[in-house]
């Protein structure tokens, strides 16, 4: 059957978390350790990183490496054209279609760079259930948070992101409702709470009802750019202002490095349009990244010491800064949630006093100036008893026990953060599912046609509070076919838009004069078709294995240097020449030396059987010399003891 | 007991997928093999919920019978089942919710109790068009044409608003002008407050001709509700229009 786990992919770090008889667990590696950076590199021999490695290779290869890349899921160009300009990676596409990432000569999609992240997960996962020593180790099927103001592309693409990691996804849950889970568990009372949830990249506000073990959320609000990475941002082009004015280095970026996509496709790493103030544009990616590591760590530690320090010895830059200088920083973006949680307390038809409990999730609530607001806002000092990392990540496991096992104590009711709607005449859009409508939802719509035998028909489909379809997000375009001949306005096509518990949209449509069902054709606006994901997948595996290829290449190098160093170090012993004569037979010591010699030339290559075969020929000529160096070891060691020490 | 004036639903039984069962239109699962019923075209929020038809309703029973409906239908729990069920599950899912979101606000349980009671509102089922080759047609005459027993307010209002908007763009005092444009609210304000008085007690009159009432009579009442709702959209699209002026009021002065 295969196990189900609990996903937080997070625009930092992303977790994976397993309910046994119904209590989450987050899953750790060896060390502890429950965050993967949601981080991917590209080797220079094709293997590809992920997690902590990845994240270190920030400041090795920056342009090599791409962070943040939930910012881009399920979005176009034209959206992400400014704050890619501040990214060390290339963020290119075609105008009016997905982003996509170039790494090296390869171009990716965001979903595909969030399948690598996924991938991760599901083999921590897969090798804690093994650890355990369970037989059914495998995860095929995983339930995955998204902030709860993602659109329908926004979730589509984490969908999709799932598909190509070879994982079956169950169920998108909305972060903050997965975190009211997790807090739920332990107070099971009633009454209304606020989840305001600040994460790396995008902040949420949900506002819910619990009742009978019914979560039910009221409103949701949010904005899916606002979070820790642009406090990072202002901190760095904090450190980049002073850098430039106090006369630090000022080296050109590295010619070349964004030249090699095609023009349309190319972004220069350079500050354009409302950041050319910002003198990032001057600097090596390496630099910035440096920076950003920099800042990041003063960050943290302002979250208990009233003062700290950025230091970047490389680049012969102190600076001391309170607490105090960095929430006057901060103050205007943290005050950027103050509206989102105002409408939807207003949608949610309450005062902020009627709110039982706030809830703290996201790291960036560790930061005390975000602690303070949501105290002010709500009038109580909010809950953050549970990891703020983690709660999430646990409150997907929850979920996944609940598909799984069929529980019936617990149900989550969620909403849909957008209003859905079509463009009719004059650009305008009619509303068809509003905002905060509970989810599962559907909605039916009446079309007819405008001139005579019309047989199709054009629909605009959109999500957003804005009146002109112009200022909504476009979510897909269909074409209505088959419509009967008939004379204009007396076909009665009704269209049904029916969003599911994943708060993903499905469209069916049907003549009911004739009762002809109409054949839909789905052109995602910025996200990828059935055809493009199938493409994909198959991609993937092929370059899965050629990534297997590359991992095993270098585990066969690394073996063979090993063999390679031991056995120099004994043939570079100083009284080798005495071992030879005395210990080994004639003609061994030029066995060992030519296979020496011939994993030597192997390694110049990059075959990786040649360089097992002679990794073993070279294990095999210096086996009895080893045996050798051991007994001399021995009897050396004993040499200089007494018998009562042995 | 006398029939209702129109019946809207169209089907009378739903049939069992499963074993073929006929059972009657508001239940849920198969009298028979217990498996859920698929939707069919069910048109009644009430009875769905297993609710009188009433106007005054109970909040909490409501959201009582919504949660155990949730607890019933919702797709968390037919993860394994036949994707029969699954869509079964999906529609009566999407139809609960719709249902308790359209009786769980007043006005829009009078909306729908006038479209079940054949008297449907401005929000008619007529065609819409698309930003195509499709024709326009107007979505229902409610909000174009000013009610009768709005005219005199409207058409002050109105005037108010014009000479207010024109001093505002010749500069005239901020102040001023927002204390002219509160005042000129005052009436719609009361207006509207008259109004929700009116709307609650013809719903408590409804109530009780629902257990004693003639038919002529719930008539009347039903009509009567649906002139307040015509009249009720113009009043909010009054009171827009205000608050667009003092928003514009408030640009300026900040």
């Amino acid at each position: 059957m295969g196990k189900v786990v609990g996903i937080d992919l997070g625009t930092t770090n992303s977790l994976v978390a397993y309910a046994r008889e119904g209590v989450p667990h987050v899953i750790r590696d060896a060390s502890g350790d429950a965050l993967v950076p949601s981080v991917v590199s590209l080797g220079d021999d094709g293997t590809f990183f992920v997690g902590r490695e990845a994240q270190r290779r920030l400041l090795t290869a920056p342009s090599r490496s791409v962070y943040s890349v939930k910012r881009f899921m399920g979005r176009g160009v034209d959206d992400v054209r400014g704050e890619a300009a501040l990214l060390p990676f290339k963020v290119g596409g075609e105008a009016g279609g997905v982003v996509r990432i170039g790494l090296d000569d390869r171009e990716f999609t965001p979903p595909e760079i969030s399948a690598f992240i996924l991938r991760e997960l599901k083999q921590r996962a897969e090798d804690y259930f093994r650890d355990q020593g369970e037989f059914d180790f495998e995860v095929d099927r995983v339930v995955i948070t998204v902030p709860a103001y993602f659109n329908d592309a926004q979730r589509t693409a984490t969908r999709d992101a799932g598909r190509l990691a070879g994982l079956e996804v169950l169920r998108i849950v909305n972060e903050p409702t997965a975190a009211s889970l997790a807090y739920g568990l332990d107070q099971r009372d009633r009454g209304i709470i606020a989840v305001y949830d600040l994460g790396g990249g995008t902040f949420d506000i949900s506002i819910l009802k619990v009742e009978d073990g019914v979560f039910q959320v009221l409103a949701t609000n949010g904005d899916t750019h606002l979070g820790g990475d642009d406090i990072d941002r202002l901190l760095v082009e904090l450190v980049l202002r002073e850098l430039g004015s106090s006369g630090g280095s000022n080296r050109l970026r590295a010619e070349g490095a964004s030249a090699s996509l095609a023009e349309a496709r190319e972004k220069p790493w350079r500050a354009e349009a409302e950041h050319q103030d910002t003198p990032y544009a001057e600097r090596p990616a390496e630099e910035i990244q440096a920076i950003r590591k920099a800042v990041i760590a003063a960050k943290l530690d302002l979250t208990d010491a009233e003062e700290t320090e950025i230091r970047m010895d490389a680049l012969g830059y102190r600076r001391r800064i309170t607490r105090a200088e960095f929430e006057q920083l901060i103050r205007p973006l943290v005050e950027r949630t103050i509206q989102p949680v105002r409408q939807a307390l207003a949608d949610a038809g309450l005062e902020p006093s009627e709110v039982d409990e706030a809830v703290l999730v996201g790291g960036s609530t560790r930061v005390p100036l975000v602690r303070r607001l949501v105290s002010e806002l709500f009038g109580r000092a909010p809950h953050s008893e549970l990891n703020p990392d983690e709660v999430v990540a646990l409150g997907a496991a929850v979920q996944a026990d609940i598909l799984m096992s069929g529980r019936r104590e617990m149900l989550l009711l969620d909403v849909t953060p957008l209003s859905l709607g079509i463009e009719t005449m004059g650009g305008v859009v009619s509303k068809i599912i509003l905002r905060n409508s509970t989810i599962p939802a559907s909605g039916r719509e009446m079309f007819t046609t405008g001139v005579d035998s019309q047989t199709s028909v054009d629909i605009h489909v959109l999500q957003g509070e804005r009146e002109l379809a112009t200022d909504c997000r476009s979510l897909a375009r269909f074409k209505l076919r088959g419509i009967p001949p008939m004379p204009a306005g007396l076909p009665r096509i009704e269209v049904r838009f029916q969003i599911d518990a994943n708060g993903i949209l499905s469209v069916a449509a049907s003549e009911l004069r004739t009762n002809i069902a109409q054949t839909i054709e789905v052109k995602p606006s910025y996200g990828l078709t059935d055809q493009e994901v199938e493409r994909m997948l198959i991609e993937s595996f092929e370059h899965a294995q050629a990534d297997v290829d590359a991992r095993l290449l270098i585990e066969s190098r690394n073996e063979a240097e090993t063999v390679i160093h031991a056995t120099e170090k004994s043939l570079r012993r100083p009284n080798f020449s005495e071992i030879a004569t005395v210990d080994l037979q004639p003609g061994e010591q030029e066995r060992i030396e030519s296979a020496l010699d011939a994993l030597r030339q192997a390694m110049a290559g990059s075959d990786r059987d040649a360089i097992r075969e002679r990794t073993h020929d070279l294990n095999h000529a210096t086996q009895h010399l080893a045996e050798v160096m051991m007994n001399r070891g021995v009897r050396e060691a004993l040499a200089g003891k007494n018998v009562k020490d042995v | 007991m006398t029939p209702d004036p129109i019946a809207v639903r169209t089907v009378s039984t739903l049939e069992c997928r499963n074993c073929g069962a006929g059972a009657p239109v508001d239940e849920h699962f198969c009298p028979q093999c217990s498996r859920i019923l698929a939707l069919g075209r069910h048109g009644d929020y009430f009875s769905f919920l297993g609710l009188p038809r009433r106007l005054v309703i109970d909040q909490a029973q409501l959201e009582r019978r919504f949660r155990d409906l949730s607890r019933q239908f919702h797709p968390d729990y037919f993860y394994n089942a036949s994707p029969t069920e699954r869509l079964a599950s999906l529609e009566r899912s999407s139809y609960l919710n719709d249902a308790y979101r359209a009786l769980r606000n007043p006005i829009s349980r009078i909306e729908h109790l006038l479209a079940i009671e054949g008297l449907p509102s401005a929000k008619s089922e007529d065609p819409t068009t698309s930003s195509g080759s499709l024709r326009a047609e107007s979505r229902g005459a409610g909000t174009a044409k000013v009610p009768p027993g709005l005219l005199e307010q409207v058409f002050e209002l109105n005037e108010q608003l014009d000479e207010i908007r024109e001093s505002r763009e010749s500069g005239g005092d901020t102040a001023t002008l927002r204390e002219r444009l509160d005042s000129a609210r005052k009436p719609i304000d009361l207006k509207r407050e008259e109004h929700e008085r009116e709307v609650e007690s013809l719903s408590a009159r409804w109530d009780e001709q629902l257990a004693s009432g003639s038919p002529a009579d719930r008539r009347t009442t039903l009509e009567a509700l649906r002139e307040r709702l015509l009249e009720r959209n113009y009043i909010n699209n009054l009171l827009a229009t205000i608050d667009r002026e003092a928003a514009s009021l408030e640009a300026r002065a900040g």
